[in-house]
């Protein structure tokens, strides 16, 4: 199968400044990609590329198998994006904005409705379809940008930041609404600054920093490559020393240091080794009756695989 | 144009218009002062009519701009020019679309003007001819400004600056247009008045002087009309009767005008589409 998204050595100049530095990537169909950095990092570049707005300098984007360069009219077609901060005709209510959108991407006048109606109960923006879009939340806004995005039934969705600016409910609402529409076989690339949000909805994240894409996997991949041992903690009643000094004699224990701030005694273990290794460390602690009362493995999120994986370089 | 903004222009104008056209038929049935006789009526009516339409003109091209002047710039002020250029619609389409709504508004002050106009066609005077003439440079006013209007905001990111650049543009064109006007009619006395006087040069300078005039909307429209009315001629003009040196036979103003506004128009439509199209 082809893929749905393809970066092929793609970069972007503004003046002397880089702003997206040989960027290759591929994205498949159904799949849902993140692309997370830091600001200035080459996320909005990039995506304005994909959706024609600005031309890459060097390298090439394939939407579908079309040429961004030379297909531009195929690729609009089967392409939704919503950019991070986009206006709104004040002046029309939201069921003629969708009308106006539908009518841009030449949508049968004849269909327009019943897919508005469609998309608006999408949304749940259905009982507002006769009010005036200036009356809207930012939430309700982005709400409506979604079913915008929609209007031409595309394939692929690019959504820069479509949780900026939203309260925790209008932020895990989209969220579900993002899920819902991956439900329907879209393809969604969307970058977002709220990293819990990446992690939870993404199948792939991309991360990338000073223009160039620095790691492409699943977060557990990720995870594997910036930080390739287990993290485990402990908690002890008493005798740490003694436990730290076990510990560091084991096999595959790789460093062992003390914790600060927990209120009982604490200990940090680098570790590599299966879970049957791991059970062995706790079986020699208690073997040694030291009084453990806390064994746990650090889950690895991808706020420390982005701390790790970038500098804060800016392009 | 929902809302109030709409109405209240077109209020402004239809008032505007109206005291025009009051004023002119005042001071002509003051200066008459006679009983009723068909050659006043005729009078009138033209007064009347000439009166409408050069309003018309100076109202259009003062008008037109305003309209579409932000026509882009808004759209990028208001962050939905991106949702737009990365529709199905091609540059062309927006280009058009903006233009015919600017330019549905603007026949619709015409059409509103109609029942002043009619006046002259009630008193008399006023030839079919006159009026398609009229009705053509008005479209070819209003085409033109409003096309303007939009090159200078395909290209602008703040209305603000697309509206004093077509401003800023029609002042400096009028000032240009003067003093071509001068410079062009001071070499064409001097070659008409020299002992040897050259009859190709002072062709040539003839005919540019005629043509920077006729791409003045007032002088096209009374010129037209005047030997329209004197010289019974819709077309073609004997040069030598205006330039006493001249040897030519020139357009009737008002084809050069309608040429010269409909080719910048195209210029200034192509032109806008391909700013609003290409890829940054």
């Amino acid at each position: 199968m082809s893929a749905a998204i393809e970066f092929k050595s793609l970069y972007k100049w503004f003046g002397k400044r880089i702003a997206v530095n040989n960027v290759n990537l591929e994205i498949q169909p159904a799949e849902i990609f993140g692309l997370v950095g830091p600001n200035g990092a080459g996320k909005t570049t990039t995506m304005r590329m994909l959706v024609t707005l600005l031309k890459p300098d060097k390298g090439e984007i394939f939407v579908g198998g079309y040429s961004i360069a030379k297909q531009r009219n195929d690729v609009r077609r089967i392409i939704g994006f919503m950019p991070d901060s986009f206006g709104v005709y004040g002046d029309m209510t939201v069921s003629e904005y969708l009308d106006f959108f539908g009518a841009c991407y030449k949508v049968n006048p004849h269909q327009r409705q019943k897919l508005i109606s469609d998309l608006l109960d999408l949304v749940d923006l259905g009982p507002r379809r006769a009010d005036m879009v200036d009356t809207l939340s930012t939430g309700l806004k982005q709400r409506l940008g979604l079913a915008r995005v929609l209007i031409h039934d595309p394939q692929i969705l690019v959504l820069d930041e479509p949780a900026s600016g939203l309260d925790p409910r209008a932020r895990v609402e989209i969220r579900e609404l993002l899920l819902e529409i991956a439900r329907l076989g879209k393809t969604i690339l969307f970058s977002s600054h709220i990293l819990a949000d990446v992690a939870e909805l993404c199948s792939r994240v991309g991360i990338i920093e000073a223009g160039k894409m620095v790691a492409v996997g699943t977060l557990s991949q990720l995870s594997e490559q910036v930080m390739p041992h287990r993290q485990v903690k402990i908690g002890l009643l008493a005798r740490l020393p003694e436990a730290m000094a076990l510990l560091a004699a084991m096999d595959g224990v790789r460093a062992v240091r003390e914790l600060d701030g927990v209120k009982y005694a604490a200990l940090e273990v680098d570790f590599i080794g299966g879970d049957e290794a791991l059970g062995g460390l706790l079986s020699a602690l208690l073997a040694q009756g030291l009084p453990v009362i806390h064994f746990s493995e650090a889950t690895k999120n991808l706020e420390e695989v982005f701390m790790r994986t970038t500098k804060g370089i800016i392009s | 144009m929902r809302g109030w903004k709409g109405a209240i222009l077109f209020i402004a104008y239809l008032t505007l218009l109206s005291f025009f056209v009051l004023s002119f038929y005042a001071a002509f049935a003051v200066e008459a002062q006679s009983s009723f006789s068909i050659e006043n009526s005729q009078i009138a009516g033209k007064l009347i009519f000439g009166t409408v339409v050069v309003s018309e003109l100076l109202m259009v091209s003062f008008i037109a701009p305003a309209l579409t002047s932000g026509a882009f710039a808004s759209e990028r002020e208001r962050q939905t020019f991106d949702l737009l250029k990365i529709s199905l619609l091609s540059g062309l389409e927006l280009v058009l679309g903006k233009l015919s709504a600017a330019l549905s508004y603007l026949l619709l002050l015409a059409f509103a003007a109609l029942p002043l106009e009619a006046l002259a066609f009630l008193l008399g005077g006023v030839g079919l001819a006159e009026f398609l003439i009229s009705t053509l440079m008005l479209f070819m006013t209003a085409l033109f400004f409003c096309a303007l209007g939009i090159f200078a905001s395909s290209f602008s990111r703040r209305v603000i600056v697309s509206t004093v650049l077509v401003y800023g543009f029609n002042i400096i064109s009028t000032f240009v247009f003067f003093l071509g006007i001068f410079l062009l009619a001071i070499f064409e006395s001097a070659s008409a008045a020299s002992s040897q006087p050259n009859p190709l040069a002072a062709s040539f300078f003839g005919s540019l002087l005629w043509f920077l005039f006729s791409t003045n909307s007032l002088f096209a429209a009374f010129a037209s009309e005047a030997l329209l009315v004197s010289e019974n001629s819709l077309w073609l003009v004997n040069g030598g009767g205006i330039f006493g040196s001249m040897n030519a036979v020139l357009l009737s103003p008002w084809i050069i005008y309608v040429v010269v506004y409909a080719l910048g128009s195209l210029f200034l439509i192509l032109f806008s589409a391909y700013i609003v199209n290409r890829m940054e």
